[in-house]
C-alpha cells in the first residue's frame, strides 16, 4: 500500500503549460497538479507557453456543468499559494496577445528565464 | 539512484506506456530502485483488468502487473482519473454500487498527493507523456 504523503522538505517544482485550454485534458491536468503540489507546501511556479498562452485569455465561455473554465482556476493559483505565475514572451508575442487581456496580470519571462528556471527546479513537469 | 515514473498514456493509444515499462525495467535492471509508478490520466487505463488485447498483441497492462508482482514496486493509479474510466478497486465498486470491481491486483487507488510524495522521495521523476 502507498504510503500517506508526508512532510518532506519542500521541492521546488516548475509546472510547463503548453496545451490550449480546452482541445484536451492537458490543461486541467497541469493545473490540478500545482494546486495539488502547492496544498502539500511545495514551491510550485507555473509558466505559460506556446499554446498554454490561451489559457490565460479573458472572456472564456464555458458551459456550466459541462467543464471547468481554466481561466477561473487560473485566477486560483495565487489563492492556493502556487507562488510564480508567469508567462512565455515569445509565445505571447506569436499568438498576438496582448497581457491586458488576461485574466489576471502574470509576470512575463522570457525564453533565457524559463531556461535558469528549468535549471533551478527540483521537478519539471510538462503538460 | 531513487526514481518515480509517471504514466500519462493509455495501453494502446500512445506509446507512453510501453516506453515508460522498458525504462522501468532498464533502471530495475541497472540496480536502480522504483520508489512509485504513478499511472496519470489516461495512464489510468493500465490498470485495468477488463482489457483483452488480440492473441497476437501486446498485453501491457499484464506486463505492468507482472513486472508490478516480481519487483514489489508500489504502483499507484490517480484516483480521479481512475474513477471517471471505470479503473475502481472492490471498496469504490461497493460504494458506488457498481456490479464489477476493474482493479488489476497489485495497483492501489490514491489521490494526487501521492505524486507529490514520490517527487519528496526520489532523486529523478520521468513521465511519459507521449
Amino acid at each position: 500500500m502507498p504510503s500517506s504523503p508526508q512532510t518532506h522538505t519542500a521541492h521546488s517544482y516548475l509546472i510547463i503549460a503548453r496545451s490550449s485550454p480546452y482541445g484536451s485534458h492537458q490543461a486541467r491536468a497541469a493545473l490540478d497538479l500545482a494546486l495539488t503540489a502547492a496544498a502539500f507546501e511545495q514551491k510550485v511556479s507555473i509558466v505559460f507557453m506556446d499554446a498554454g498562452v490561451m489559457q490565460l485569455l479573458k472572456g472564456q465561455q464555458t458551459d456550466a456543468g459541462e467543464m471547468k473554465n481554466i481561466g477561473k482556476i487560473i485566477t486560483a493559483l495565487k489563492l492556493y499559494e502556487v507562488n510564480r505565475v508567469m508567462v512565455h514572451q515569445e509565445s505571447v508575442d506569436k499568438h498576438d496577445l496582448d497581457p491586458a487581456g488576461f485574466v489576471e496580470a502574470v509576470e512575463v519571462v522570457t525564453s533565457d528565464d524559463i531556461k535558469r528556471l528549468i535549471a533551478g527546479a527540483d521537478q519539471v513537469m510538462v503538460f | 539512484m531513487k526514481f518515480s515514473i509517471v504514466i500519462h498514456g493509455a495501453p494502446w493509444s500512445a506509446n507512453a506506456s510501453l516506453s515508460a515499462l522498458r525504462f522501468t525495467e532498464a533502471a530495475l535492471d541497472c540496480g536502480h530502485e522504483i520508489v512509485r509508478l504513478f499511472f496519470y490520466q489516461d495512464g489510468a487505463s493500465n490498470g485495468s483488468s477488463l482489457c483483452v488485447p488480440p492473441q497476437d498483441e501486446i498485453d501491457i497492462p499484464g506486463l505492468w502487473q507482472a513486472l508490478i508482482k516480481k519487483h514489489e514496486i508500489d504502483a499507484v493509479v490517480c484516483a480521479a482519473s481512475a474513477l471517471k474510466r471505470g479503473i475502481i478497486d472492490k471498496a469504490e465498486a461497493d460504494r458506488y454500487e457498481k456490479n464489477v470491481e476493474s482493479l488489476l491486483a497489485g495497483f492501489s487507488v490514491s489521490g494526487l498527493g501521492q505524486l507529490i510524495d514520490a517527487c519528496g522521495q526520489s532523486d529523478r521523476v520521468v513521465s511519459f507523456v507521449m
